[in-house]
């Protein structure tokens, strides 16, 4: 119980310190970029190489479900789209990109935390939240939807490729939108929002509290990636349950 | 700057780091802090510049206590402070003149004044000539020299020293020595070290042992003398 | 002003470049993964005991709370997406055989994957890493024995013993978590559901779901141990090892995924 608190807690409360941080010391855009195009750069081809795969085992398995009691595979592409777009798209990369960013971003924080760079920039002026944790919480706002929505598109068109070459059926029926409504990309951009935030959230709880030597280093980073994907899911279990319950 | 610590107990978790250590530091006093690796030194110099949370007492700036002050107000004071860190603690993707601009940056001096201070302080402790180098390309001594290069370069009028003699060969310590005195003259000075460096004779000792404050006054060998055997 | 950040070299460097230096990159990890899968099989008649033990409980026990919800939430989020399409077809009484199907053989041995390579792939890079670093490996063998036997074999089998054993767990809550969703959530009775579960689903199905966690848990633990070894350097070093194994079992995962769900669906039909 405790630790399920502190799993949600932790963030929450850095979040708050975080923008009143920022609020004070103000915003470096600059920085923002940087993060942004450093989060961008590297999980971008881990992200579209493994959501290609992922959509190609998606109509695999489509298709095995397919033969049991439908028949054509190609009946089931409209719904497997609409699957695709409100659930598997964001979560799944999602779940990627907090494996890259969030291991990422844990180690090069604890690493500062560890050679002491977090107290000499305090010693600087500067503001380890607001120079540190909030260009990485603003690249996530931004860079984690982006890259959602990359990821989703590998996986549509890996997934109509397969479906035209390998079974031989029309393609398309993968990427059409017949039942896709405005909820569905309603909770699809939720999700991907909320892990933006929450990646860089849990990463840096991991991160900033590093403190010892190179063992202290390799902790915070397996805490900080675990945290990321474990709440990239669990995210991604509340937002759908909420819709559920809702009837949306 | 007037330091002074009452009763100051710092914990990391259950681990009491610092015990009620009482100090007064008037401006101009230049100390060592003794004592051997885990005694607290570090913590003590960090809790006097306001880096760590202190769990009980109180760090008092010219009478203010640092736990009630703002963080803007805190930022403010700080920069009275230099700090010499144990690892260099440079940013690697900064050169070593970055490094030094940075804290003058962040207080909004003016570029070209900046500019001149970096200069003066690369040239005072030997690194204008590696000053556009990146701190990964630096000799051990190199780095140790651009963090106190960084700590001077804000004019501090109390400069702490956490082990800057560590892993040195004795040319080099005995230049990092000479730069410490010469800068600091007239300022408060408090230099960390495991044991009382030669290059350095300083003419007040405050000896840690196991986070509690043993001895506060004139040099006294016979305490690191006493440190392999007899505890109290 | 940029404080610690490095920009990325792929995107600085032309793309062709960018191919050729993955090419050489992914040869090299290949070939450091052999060597490490290679010098495990010779290292398995001297295994020590003890290190052994100790893995087990580290990568195994200790990620028992972990891997349990991981399942449950995979079992939850199946029944929540299959429900999406249930009501499209009407199809309510196939729910257990969908929900079934889609744990045993994509979500419960991906999603356990993806989480275990964090888990216990970060955490066993880091582990080596900091040996390395240390130049406590060094050390081993300055003394005349044999890192492999001694630190890497034994983890390398305890991560995959600890991997199937977690699996065949995991499925089991995962379904017990499906079935309880599916009632409170669908309003689908128990016994309907478990029904058409035992009825459509047989022991291959849930032999594909094993052979997949096997050998993600094989790719984790070669990756991870092939990563932690080749670190140099220092602290920095350490986070890095950790990161990268991280990223790179999730690579080998995707992978592996598509090419065993081809030959598992090609074999059972």
């Amino acid at each position: 119980m405790k630790r399920a608190l502190a799993f949600f807690g932790a963030p929450v409360v850095l979040l708050a310190r975080t923008t009143r941080a920022t609020a004070r010391e103000g915003l470096g855009w600059r920085e923002c970029l940087v993060q942004l195009h450093e989060l961008g750069g590297r999980s971008v081809w881990l992200v579209l190489s493994g959501m290609a795969f992922f959509g190609a085992v998606l109509v695999t398995i489509a298709n095995s479900q397919a033969r049991r009691f439908v028949g054509n595979v190609a009946v089931l592409g409209p719904a497997y789209f609409e699957l695709l777009i409100r659930e598997l798209g964001p979560v799944v990369s999602a779940v990627l990109t907090a494996s890259r960013a969030g291991a990422g971003h844990a180690a090069e924080l604890s690493t500062m935390g560890v050679n002491e760079q977090l107290e000499a920039l305090e010693m600087s002026a500067g503001d380890p939240l607001a120079d540190l944790v909030a260009p990485r919480v603003v690249a996530g706002l931004v860079g984690v939807p982006l890259l959602c929505v990359l990821g989703t598109v590998a996986a549509t068109l890996s997934a109509a490729t397969v479906a035209q070459l390998g079974f031989g059926v029309d393609g398309r029926a993968f990427m059409d939108p017949r039942y896709v409504d405005v909820w569905d990309l309603l909770a699809a951009a939720i999700k991907a929002v909320a892990c933006g935030v929450y990646i860089p959230l849990a990463a840096a709880v991991a991160g900033l509290r590093a403190r010892g030597g190179a063992e202290a280093v390799g902790e915070a980073t397996t805490d900080g990636v675990v945290a990321a994907s474990l709440g990239c899911l669990l995210i991604d279990f509340a937002v759908s349950l909420a819709f559920q319950l809702l009837r949306l | 700057m007037d330091l002074r610590a009452t009763s100051l107990t710092v914990r990391y978790g259950t681990r009491t780091v610092l015990a009620r250590v009482d100090c007064a530091l008037p401006p101009g006093t230049q100390a060592l802090v003794l004592g051997r690796s885990g005694a607290g030194k570090t913590t003590l110099l960090k809790a006097l510049a306001g880096l760590v949370p202190v769990q009980g007492g109180q760090v008092l700036w010219n009478g203010e206590d640092v736990s009630r002050l703002s963080a803007t107000e805190r930022r403010e004071r700080q920069a009275a402070f230099g700090m010499v860190f144990q690892t260099d603690a440079l940013f690697d993707s900064l050169s070593v003149r970055q490094n030094v601009l940075l804290p003058l940056r962040r207080r909004h001096v003016p570029d070209a004044e900046a500019e001149a201070r970096a200069d003066e302080v690369l040239r005072a402790v030997g690194l204008l000539d590696a000053a556009d180098t990146l701190p990964e390309r630096l000799s051990g001594g190199m780095k140790k020299r651009a963090g106190l290069a960084r700590a001077l370069a804000a004019r501090p009028s109390v400069l702490l020293a956490d082990d800057p003699f560590a892993g040195l060969d004795p040319g080099t310590a005995r230049q990092v020595a000479r730069v410490l005195s010469e800068v600091s003259r007239g300022s408060t000075l408090l230099v960390a070290a495991p044991e009382a460096p030669v290059d350095l004779p300083l003419s007040r000792w405050l000896f840690l042992r196991d986070g509690r404050l043993v001895h506060d006054g004139p040099p006294a060998p016979e305490l690191e003398r006493a440190k392999d055997g007899a505890r109290p | 002003m940029s404080v610690d950040s490095r920009l990325p070299h792929a995107l600085v460097e032309g793309p062709v470049r960018g191919v050729g230096a993955f090419t050489l990159e992914l040869a090299r990890s290949l070939g450091a993964i052999a060597l490490v899968a290679a010098r495990t099989v010779l290292g398995l008649p001297r295994l020590e005991r003890r290190e052994l033990v100790r893995a087990l409980v580290q990568f195994g026990y200790d990620s028992v709370p972990l891997a349990m919800a991981t399942a449950a939430l995979a079992g939850v989020i199946v029944v929540l997406q299959s429900g999406l399409y249930i009501q499209r077809f009407g199809a309510r009484a196939f729910l257990g055989w969908a929900a079934g199907y889609g744990v045993l053989w994509e979500f419960g041995p991906l999603l356990l994957g993806l989480i275990m390579s964090a888990r216990i792939g970060a955490r066993n890079a880091a582990e080596l890493a900091l040996l390395q670093v240390g130049g406590q490996i060094e050390g081993l063998r300055g003394i005349g024995l044999d890192p492999f036997a001694i630190l890497v074999a034994p983890r390398v089998v305890a991560m995959e013993l600890s991997m199937l054993a977690l699996s065949t767990f995991t499925f089991l809550v995962a379904i017990v978590f499906e079935a309880v969703a599916a009632y409170f959530m669908l309003d689908l009775p128990l016994r309907v559901f478990f029904g058409t579960f035992a009825q459509m689903l047989g022991a291959l199905d849930l032999v594909g779901g094993v052979v997949k966690v096997g050998t993600f848990g094989l790719a984790i633990s070669l990756v991870s141990t092939a990563v932690g070894l080749s670190a140099r350097g220092g602290a920095r070093a350490v986070g890095q090892a950790a990161a990268s194994a991280v990223v790179r079992g999730c690579a080998a995962i995707f992978v592996l995924d598509l090419l065993l769900t081809l030959a598992l669906a090609g074999w059972m039909s």
